[in-house]
């Protein structure tokens, strides 16, 4: 008797739902010229069998750029040797009023004047800043893939790749912006949770991911901290 | 025309093949989304949004599930995050509505049997409803909703009976006159 009355129930739901948001036609042709126009305006994706290639391009642009930054900050040193016979003859523990200082003197052996420090660290930051909107926008790539490819699709390479540029701009000194820090820490987590994926227990852990990404709005954290344009290449 | 070997021509730059994929499948997918969304220009830029990352990515498409069931699951995730960024802008107006009573006076229970029931529907919770509309709605087979939300097929039997019942609760006080 009450199954009787739950399945008409349902049954009534059924029919009175098609209803429920009930689609007018499809405007097919105006739909069709934006997506022209969206794919026009859109860059043109990079097939799949050159991401690898692309990865190993981003971790040694990366690399690069830390070697970059390292020379940068440390012009000193290089210069120290070729200056030292010059002062250290004379007297090595007082200065000559009349011969410049061992850091001021211009050695005619070095390559050009060194820049200031704020030059150095005005550049080396802004070099930073390139390399993080950079690693940003392919880690909001991936995640977008991640979202809509099947679930059967192994990321756990390119999740770990991200992962380890993620710790190198986490580990760089030259990203100090807290927030820019906090949503690498955060995607740290999401990319090693991806990376670890269990086989076995695959759709929980995709579950548990999802709800990661939903709650810390990551997506939306991403989008913002990704400078306009978003095609930031070295 | 078999779906692989028009995949197959729109990878190889046919622009006939392009509108042939997308006349093949915008209806449904634009069916979907405007059942998710209720708003002609929201589901007009979900679908838009749809084919266009179809386009963009079909060269990933590689047979596993059918091509109409991975563009639905592109579909669903791009309604799903376009719905959150709607929400929170909702959630916002929903905040100054509060902030002064005079300007949303609340309604009554509403005597509209139907607007009870998009009530209803709107308040299941969006993995119900999904599958709710997906299935008892649009037709869709729990097989195609499994491999479109990344679910097994059993946990899109278990959502749906859950939404049922659901539903059921919220119109319990007119399932009398219903069953009559």
């Amino acid at each position: 008797m009450m199954d009787e009355r739950e399945d008409r129930l349902d049954e009534w739901v059924r029919d009175a739902a098609r209803d429920y948001n009930a689609p007018p036609p499809a405007p097919r042709a105006e739909m069709w010229e934006a997506i022209q126009a969206g794919r026009r305006a859109a860059p043109r994706p990079l097939s799949p069998f050159r991401t690898p290639l692309r990865y190993a391009i981003g971790i040694a642009a990366l690399l690069a750029l830390g070697i970059a930054i390292g020379r940068i900050t440390l012009p000193s040193r290089t210069e120290a040797p070729a200056a030292s016979p010059t002062t250290t003859a004379q007297t090595p523990t007082q200065p000559v009023p009349d011969q410049p200082t061992l850091t001021a003197t211009p050695n005619p052996g070095s390559r050009s004047p060194a820049p200031s420090s704020g030059d150095v660290r005005e550049r080396s930051e802004v070099a930073a800043l390139f390399a993080t909107g950079d690693h940003l926008t392919q880690v909001e790539t991936f995640l977008t893939e991640f979202g809509t490819r099947p679930p059967a699709t192994d990321f756990a390479g390119q999740a770990q790749d991200l992962l380890t540029n993620t710790r190198l701009l986490l580990d760089s000194k030259r990203v100090a912006d807290l927030r820019t820090r906090r949503l690498l820490e955060d995607l740290e987590l999401v990319l090693a949770q991806i990376a670890t994926l269990n086989p076995r227990q695959r759709s929980q852990d995709l579950d548990l991911i999802a709800d990661g990404l939903a709650q810390s709005h990551l997506r939306t954290r991403l989008r913002n901290a990704i400078p306009a344009g978003s095609a930031i290449r070295l | 025309m078999e779906p692989t070997s028009l995949v197959a021509r729109v990878l190889a730059g046919d622009q006939d093949a392009e509108r042939e994929l997308y006349d093949s499948h915008v209806d449904r997918v634009y069916r979907l989304v405007y059942r998710m969304v209720g708003d002609g220009e929201l589901a007009a830029d979900y679908t838009q949004d749809t084919f266009i990352r179809a386009f963009d990515r079909l060269a990933t498409f590689r047979g596993e599930a059918a091509l109409s069931t991975w563009i639905t699951a592109i579909a669903i995730s791009v309604v799903y995050n376009g719905q959150r960024k709607v929400k929170r802008l909702r959630a916002r107006e929903v905040d100054l509505e509060h902030a002064d009573p005079v300007a949303a006076p609340a309604r009554e229970a509403d005597p509209d049997l139907k607007r009870k029931l998009a009530a209803a529907i709107e308040g299941l919770p969006v993995g119900y409803r999904t599958v709710f509309l997906m299935h008892d709605v649009e037709g869709y087979t729990h097989l195609e909703i499994g491999s479109a939300l990344g679910i097994q097929e059993g946990t899109s039997k278990a959502q749906l009976s859950r939404a049922r019942a659901k539903l059921r609760q919220q119109l319990a006080e007119y399932a009398g006159d219903l069953a009559s």
